[in-house]
């Protein structure tokens, strides 16, 4: 027979044709792109989603996408599009998990019918069709104005926008790995996300990069220094956490992930606790000192009070003054925020403030119960912190807080003052403000408020410091928070070492009523 | 023989410095206390080795994050 195929061979020379594009496909940016891409110690996209996700369980999207090449109508091979994406499971729940190859045209964006992912695209869709959390592996560095010359005009900005992105954020956990040099919209993406991390040696983030820099204001600055690590995460808080190697990276959305739900209308996942509830640690009645000046291990006292092994912490590099983690209390998630006495005395300066405000807003919109350690002295005082908005930025973490509906449990270890002190109760829930006895509060420091509140006084005392000293003495006394309880203007003073046993108690009640306000949060008003 | 760069994470003052010149500090050692808001903030040697010299001294003004000594590694 000749012609056509013999009937028994079906549709198997379509099968092979199949095979080799997909081989294409996994064949990325060819050998020697692959290799080069190696030589800078970076995974390629497919080595990336299989140390993310659990083995196996990739099923791919997208695969045959990319520029054909044909003599006459043969096929002679296909440069696959720069991005792999498709759905994944991690920990066995499903996830939508993509990334640029940086193996082909730097993972610049290609033009398809349909986007596979980056702004808007297939994997954005999945994420909001089927309500499942985002992973995005970024190594791309954005437009190109050489897109120009291939389309004859230049595009819109937002064309292929941020919307989708924008409202994952409100619906499924979004997580974003920088594992290059991303710049423009790929870096856009990286913020729009509610966690991110980023590799030491191989990663850069930044609005725009060294070259754009030079032209524009005449800076010859290193992309390292522009936006690596210490920039991006110590300093700016742009990027949450950093880490030392991409499986450490894979290792930590691993972490991150399995304290989220999939989505807004779910719980967050709960365990199986093994560290006993009342565990009563005998090192919490010592830990804070009895001198009010001396600073103490806060990172300690939270080790000492959550689950054994279940701290993750959020920025630990970024805005110091303040501790930020995800948590277990009998195997429930919830998010703690403790100011850290061990900086500024713990006081809410401009970079604490943001922290604040971001993670709150994630523990709030994923039905997180949130648990404040409290040791705050008030806002950061000072030309520089006024100088860089301490006052603005901090009273919209107050702002935040306030509109929050999660339950949340205010414990206050030591110091609570003024405005930043506000800030760490539930003011549209029950309000429940627990104390140790090393606590005290008011508008102000005792210590500071005196010499204003009492200038005349002080004035006409023939020893002015010795006067001023007096009246603190006096103040104190009435200070105490025994007697704040008498009036029940707190609602518990504990020994510390209860702590544990108490707040699980509570946080198991509130799992029920949790589950009655499931669902996206709607936010009104101006943030300030 | 590295130097390591002791810094302060707050603005402040100096109030005690702990340790002295030729010292071998171990990480997690507290080398000096710096007084930032009322409150006595110890600097931690975030690694190991001998103290070369201190950059300021007691009752100095310093900003966050300026290096308070050197230490050889």
């Amino acid at each position: 027979m000749t012609g056509t195929p013999a009937p028994a061979d079906g549709w198997l020379p379509e099968v092979d044709e199949l095979r080799r594009r997909r081989r294409d496909a996994h064949a990325l940016g060819g050998g020697q792109a692959v290799a080069r891409h190696h030589e800078r110690g970076r995974l390629t996209i497919r080595e990336r989603i299989d140390g993310l996700v659990d083995k196996s369980s990739f099923n791919e999207v997208g695969t045959l996408a990319g520029q054909g090449r044909y003599e006459g109508t043969k096929l002679i091979g296909v440069t696959p599009a720069p991005y792999v994406m498709g759905l994944a499971s991690i920990d066995g729940r499903p996830v939508a998990v993509g990334g640029e190859d940086f193996t082909i045209r730097g993972g610049v964006s290609w033009s398809g019918d349909r986007k596979k992912g980056g702004q808007g695209g297939f994997i954005e869709d999945l994420a909001a069709s089927y309500r499942i959390p985002l992973v995005n592996l970024i190594d791309g560095s954005g437009g190109s104005v050489t897109s120009i010359t291939k389309r004859g005009h230049s595009i819109f900005p937002g064309v292929h926008g941020f919307e989708r992105s924008v409202e994952l954020l409100g619906k499924v956990p979004v997580v974003s790995a920088v594992l290059g040099t991303a710049a423009g919209g790929p870096a856009g993406r990286a913020i729009l996300s509610h966690w991110s991390v980023m590799v030491d040696g191989i990663s850069q983030v930044f609005a725009a990069g060294p070259p754009v820099v030079e032209r524009s204001l005449g800076q010859k600055i290193t992309k390292e220094e522009l936006g690596g690590p210490p920039i991006a995460v110590d300093h700016a808080g742009t990027i949450d956490n950093r880490v030392d190697s991409e499986e450490a990276c894979f290792a930590q959305i691993r972490r991150f992930l399995s304290y989220m739900p999939s989505n807004v209308w779910e719980a967050p996942p709960a365990l199986t606790c093994e560290d006993p509830v009342d565990r009563c640690d005998d090192d919490l009645v010592r830990i804070v000192p009895k001198d009010r000046r001396r600073p103490y291990n806060m990172r300690k006292l939270v080790e000492h009070l959550v689950d054994r092994g279940s701290v993750f912490e959020i920025q630990p590099g970024y805005g110091k003054a303040l501790i930020t983690a995800l948590a277990r209390m009998n195997g429930k998630v919830v998010g703690v925020i403790a100011n850290n006495p061990m900086v500024y005395g713990g006081a809410m300066d401009v970079k604490a403030a943001r922290k604040q405000i971001h993670f709150v807003e994630m523990c709030d919109c994923f039905h997180i119960p949130l648990i404040f350690l409290v040791d705050v002295p008030g806002f950061m005082v000072g030309r520089d912190a006024e100088a860089a908005a301490t006052l603005r930025e901090g009273m919209r973490a107050v702002y935040v807080g306030l509109q929050a509906t999660v339950p949340t449990y205010t414990v206050v270890i030591r110091k609570c003052y003024g405005m930043a002190g506000m800030g760490t109760t539930e003011k549209n829930g029950l309000e429940f403000k627990i104390a140790w006895p090393s606590a005290e509060w008011g508008s102000l420091p005792i210590e500071g408020g005196v010499a204003a509140a009492f200038r005349r006084d002080i004035a006409a005392a023939s020893d002015a410091l010795a006067r001023e000293r007096e009246i603190e003495a006096e103040l104190r006394a009435m200070a105490s928070p025994f007697r704040t309880a008498e009036a029940f203007g707190v609602e518990e003073i504990i020994d510390p070492r209860e702590t544990r046993p108490y707040l699980c108690r509570f946080i198991d009640a509130a799992q029920a009523r949790l589950l009655t306000t499931l669902g996206p949060k709607a936010k009104y008003g101006v943030r300030p | 023989m590295a130097n390591v760069e002791a810094k302060s994470e707050v603005s402040g003052s100096v109030w005690q410095i702990l340790a002295k010149v030729g010292q071998r500090i171990e990480p997690g050692d507290t080398i000096m206390i710096i007084e930032s808001m009322k409150m006595e903030i110890p600097v931690i040697a975030e690694q190991g080795g001998t103290i070369e010299k201190f950059l300021v001294d007691e009752k100095a003004a310093i900003a966050e994050g300026q290096t308070v000594a050197i230490l050889s590694a």
